[in-house]
């Protein structure tokens, strides 16, 4: 959904769809796994079927992924799934918000109005022409990659018309004048309604500090000033050279033979403009660390603190990776959750982690907090770090994630959806077909020390970036921590 | 939180659209009964060898009485603090090192717990499920800390965020006679009395196996999973849970209004008109008939109000239908919108625009091109719900703790395609009418003073 209607719901925001819906029927804690104690004694197994697991890795679903180059120059994935009657189509151009260059949202805005237009047809036609299919069109544009996506039925009374309206889509966007009048409008609303949210404007100004001039400083979605001055023919100069057929990805998952598939894609790849893999990005400068207030009048304060990390290529990406799945990846039982929220209930969700890009990504931790306890928990959440990056993860720890990823596995590539997204994200950051395996591997054989080594290697607890944005009041004390008992309550209501 | 919002989406779609084996092989489904009363539906997709598990409890918000808001979903954060044979957050270690997901959420109608795991570990899921069914400790310490957690998630969620602020009070009215006008988390005045005595009550009144439903799709067969169901809730025995009344709502409550002076820098509308759902539908079709009413007006970028009113006149920048058929009792047909203030179009005119939609639907019928568009999408969505085991099961344990059938699922089709367009204008001239209906208007809190 939030892929879909990118435009409409992602960055318009319009809440009264989808935060309403979600309030209406979800009020649950926060996504994933939990609760981890500094130390898991190797007591005896209570729980019978915990006995009864032999121990391996779980099997998983064998992905057989070829690939192939297009005759114009694009790189294809495709993995055969015969078992629905449908496919995922996934093209990811190297087009996002960093090749703007000085014109702040270009890329976002060329991306929005792909399906605006296209030769003999309207935004009308177009859309009532996919939904007619039961086909879905999808668009995104971030700061790396745009992407186009498609979802069909695989029968040719579905797939081949959805196909060439696709191709006209990508291929074709005449950009009409009246429509990105309104889409700018849109986007001005949007902007309007990031003002509400705190945590939103925390994240824009903490992207400039870390990143002051490089092309990752800036949010995707360009600003108030610079969207109203983007003209049609800077759109289609910018999609004649990023929507290139040497500048994209084709990942494709369903239900084709191999040669219906290369079929397929010859299709999609000959419909795009001629041209070119546009150069990469350079790396940013080390920013200034220090910590900077918004004044916000919210009952929370949100708090982001940061530093430049690694980029997609990086040789310690694994070992980063399960580092920071130890200390605040993926929810309930990190350290943050554990000190933050289990022990001391000063937050609904805290959270870190590495977005590794196509230059370097920044390492984030987030979280909100009561106003009141904002710098308390600031400052324990910079000493939980501190400690992480001087003694790095306990043996227990370090088995325990390794396990966790191991077992998790199998989860990745469960569905289509699931593994549309893989290949997009392995062509396009030039991994190799067994990146998959390779990189379970590797973190199967990493040690404690390396892990603290690549840790703190690439972060220092005195060079953070600091943006908090909430109400300025007294502060107070923290509470003090409780311990989760080692030993099990008595008196359990029995039934 | 991403995740979030897919599954809240998700069960959106769900809600309108559950999945149907149709132009692929149908997935095998099996239902049986343990002896103490718990329902279990197994269905099964063997395409990779993973296995989701939902348990789903026949509680929610609707349940809950004034003075004592938010303690399904209370109790619900507790689960995760310890039983018999668990300590505090030790279910989710566990699981955690398996490589599981899971989580749990709360609705009006239900609380539901889920995992996500690789097949071999399904055992593993349903013990400790089972565990905290039958022997949940509820320590007073832990709910002294959570309690604190979940004001935070109030703050988060609700109080600092104005759109849901605004539906939360928009709802307190629109529902005047049923348990549906009570927010999920509960009211801040009543999060800060809870006590854990009274979770322990509403443990006691509701965690019982005869009002569960236990749901699993993925990599496994059912005699598998009715081994494993009977032994780990087998022994867990039946108990009498109090009547749960079906929540209905007056068929024409009044015209009501509320202007909200908000933190928030847009306007914002809400109208909603009270109407059945299907478990107090006296004609389904009409129900079906609203379910494509939704779909008409928002289903999709073609449909009439992206089309007529965010583009042809830009009167929003935004507007969205929906309505949920599948609930416990009565339900609610709600419209939104975001006036387009850069062309300088105000709430009233916003207001007139879905006026004007609603009595097109009323004066005449969609045309056979519409209903051709709309049933191609019910088709086609058909197939890709099934590409997650998690919405198929989504789907499946909704309808049963609403009181409806899973195999509604197999229905689903025949039902939309019973409609005619009669039916259609039918359904618009019976429900959307003012003696049904709330509106919101969502202002700027500067504006209060203009």
């Amino acid at each position: 959904m939030s892929e879909r209607n990118g435009l409409r719901y992602g960055l318009l925001g319009l809440a009264l769809l989808v935060l309403l819906a979600i309030l209406a029927l979800v009020a649950n804690r926060p996504d994933v796994p939990v609760n981890q104690a500094e130390s898991l004694p190797a007591k005896p197994a209570k729980l019978e079927s915990l006995a009864e697991l032999n121990g391996q890795a779980p099997t998983h679903r064998n992905l057989k992924i070829q690939s192939w180059q297009t005759a114009e120059g694009a790189k294809v994935l495709f993995v055969e799934a015969p078992q629905l009657p449908m496919f995922d189509l996934r093209l990811t151009f190297a087009a996002g918000s960093s090749q703007d260059g000085e014109v702040q949202g270009l890329a976002m805005l060329t991306n929005a109005m792909l399906n605006e237009g296209v030769p003999g047809k309207d935004v009308g036609a177009i859309a009532a022409g996919f939904e007619s299919l039961g086909a879905e069109f999808g668009n995104g544009a971030y700061r790396d990659m745009a992407v186009a996506s498609l979802r069909s039925l695989t029968a040719p009374e579905q797939r081949e018309p959805a196909l060439r309206l696709f191709s006209e889509v990508i291929g074709q966007p005449t950009f009409p004048e009246d429509a990105l009048a309104r889409i700018k409008n849109q986007m001005l609303a949007g902007f309007e309604y990031q003002k509400q949210s705190p945590g939103k404007l925390a994240s824009l100004e903490l992207f400039e500090r870390l990143y002051g001039n490089h092309p990752y400083a800036h949010s995707s979605d360009g600003t108030a000033t610079s969207i109203p001055q983007i003209g049609r023919e800077q759109l289609q100069a910018f999609h004649a050279k990023a929507y290139a057929a040497g500048n994209v990805v084709i990942a494709l998952v369903g239900d084709l033979s191999r040669s219906e598939a290369e079929a397929l894609v010859a299709q999609v790849s000959g419909a795009l403009p001629k041209g070119p893999a546009l150069a990469k990005i350079a790396q940013p400068q080390e920013p200034e660390a220090g910590a900077h207030h918004i004044d916000f009048p919210s009952n929370q304060t949100h708090l982001l603190i940061a530093q430049l990390g690694i980029d997609r290529r990086d040789p310690d990406y694994a070992a980063l990776y399960l580092g920071n799945q130890i200390f605040g990846g993926g929810g309930f039982g990190t350290r943050l959750m554990e000190e933050v929220r289990e022990k001391r209930g000063l937050t609904y969700g805290v959270y870190s982690g590495f977005s590794a890009m196509q230059a370097r990504g920044p390492f984030m931790i987030n979280l909100q907090t009561r106003a009141e306890l904002s710098e308390g928990t600031l400052q324990l959440v910079k000493d939980l770090l501190r400690d992480y990056l001087a003694s790095g993860p306990t043996q227990e720890e370090l088995d325990n994630a390794k396990r966790e990823m191991a077992g998790s596995f199998p989860l990745s590539t469960a569905s289509n959806a699931a593994i549309v997204g893989q290949l997009g994200s392995m062509g396009f950051y030039d991994l190799p077909l067994d990146y998959l395996e390779v990189f379970m591997q590797q973190v199967q054989a990493l040690t404690a020390e390396q892990v603290k080594t690549a840790m703190a290697k690439h972060l220092d607890p005195e060079a953070l970036v600091i943006v908090s944005a909430g109400p300025s009041v007294e502060q107070q004390e923290l509470p003090p921590p409780t311990d989760t008992p080692a030993e099990q309550p008595a008196g359990v209501p029995e039934h | 939180m991403t995740m979030l919002a897919q599954r809240a989406a998700a069960l959106v779609f769900a809600a309108l659209f559950p999945l149907l084996g149709f132009a692929a092989e149908p997935q095998p489904t099996h239902e049986f009964s343990l002896d103490n009363g718990l329902k279990v539906i197994v269905r099964e997709d063997h395409r990779a060898p993973v296995v989701v598990s939902q348990l789903w409890y026949k509680v929610g918000s609707s349940y809950e009485t004034p003075g004592q808001t938010g303690l399904s979903h209370a109790l619900e954060h507790l689960m995760f603090k310890g039983s018999r044979k668990l300590g505090p957050g030790e279910a989710s270690r566990i699981l955690r090192e398996l490589g599981a997901e899971e989580n749990a959420f709360t609705s009006d109608d239900y609380t539901a717990y889920y995992q996500v795991l690789a097949r071999d570990r399904l055992g593993v899921a349903l013990e400790l499920e089972a565990d905290r069914l039958a022997s949940l400790t509820l320590p007073a310490d832990e709910f002294a800390r959570e309690i604190e957690v979940i004001k935070e998630e109030r703050r988060l969620r609700t109080d600092d965020k104005p759109s849901s602020q605004a539906f939360e009070r928009f709802k307190a009215m629109a529902y005047p006679a049923s348990g549906y006008h009570t927010p999920t988390i509960g009211w801040m005045a009543d999060l800060q009395r809870m006590t854990v005595e009274e979770l322990r009550a509403w443990y006691q009144a509701w965690y019982a196996p005869n009002n569960a439903t236990l749901v699993i799709v993925g990599d496994v067969s059912a005699s598998e999973v009715k081994a494993l169901a009977k032994r780990y809730f087998g022994a867990i025995p039946k108990r009498d849970v109090p009547p749960a009344k079906i929540p209905r709502e007056l068929a024409a409550p009044g015209e009501r209004r509320i202007t909200l002076y908000l933190k928030t820098q847009l306007p914002s509308l809400l109208m909603g008109f009270n109407v059945p759902g299907l478990a107090t539908a006296e004609n389904p079709r009409q129900v079906h008939a609203l379910r494509l009413i939704g779909t008409l007006l928002d289903g999709g970028y073609s449909a009439r109000l992206p089309t007529r009113l965010e583009r042809g006149e830009e009167l929003v920048s935004g507007a969205s239908a929906w309505y949920s058929a599948y609930v416990r009792g009565d339900s609610l047909f709600v419209l939104s919108a975001t006036p387009n203030t850069q062309m300088g179009k105000t709430l009233e005119q916003a207001e007139a625009g879905l006026w004007r939609e609603l009595e097109a639907l009323k004066n005449a019928p969609p045309s056979a091109d519409e209903l051709a568009r709309v049933r191609a999408q019910v088709i086609a969505d058909l197939v890709y719900e099934r590409d997650s085991i998690t919405s198929q099961a989504t789907t499946i344990g909704q309808l049963e703790t609403v009181g409806l059938s899973w195999k509604l699922i197999d229905q689903e089709l025949a039902e939309l395609e019973a409609v005619t367009p009669d039916d259609i204008q039918q359904a618009a001239r019976t429900f959307f009418n003012r003696d049904r209906l709330s509106v919101a208007h969502v202002l700027p809190e500067e504006s209060r003073d203009e």
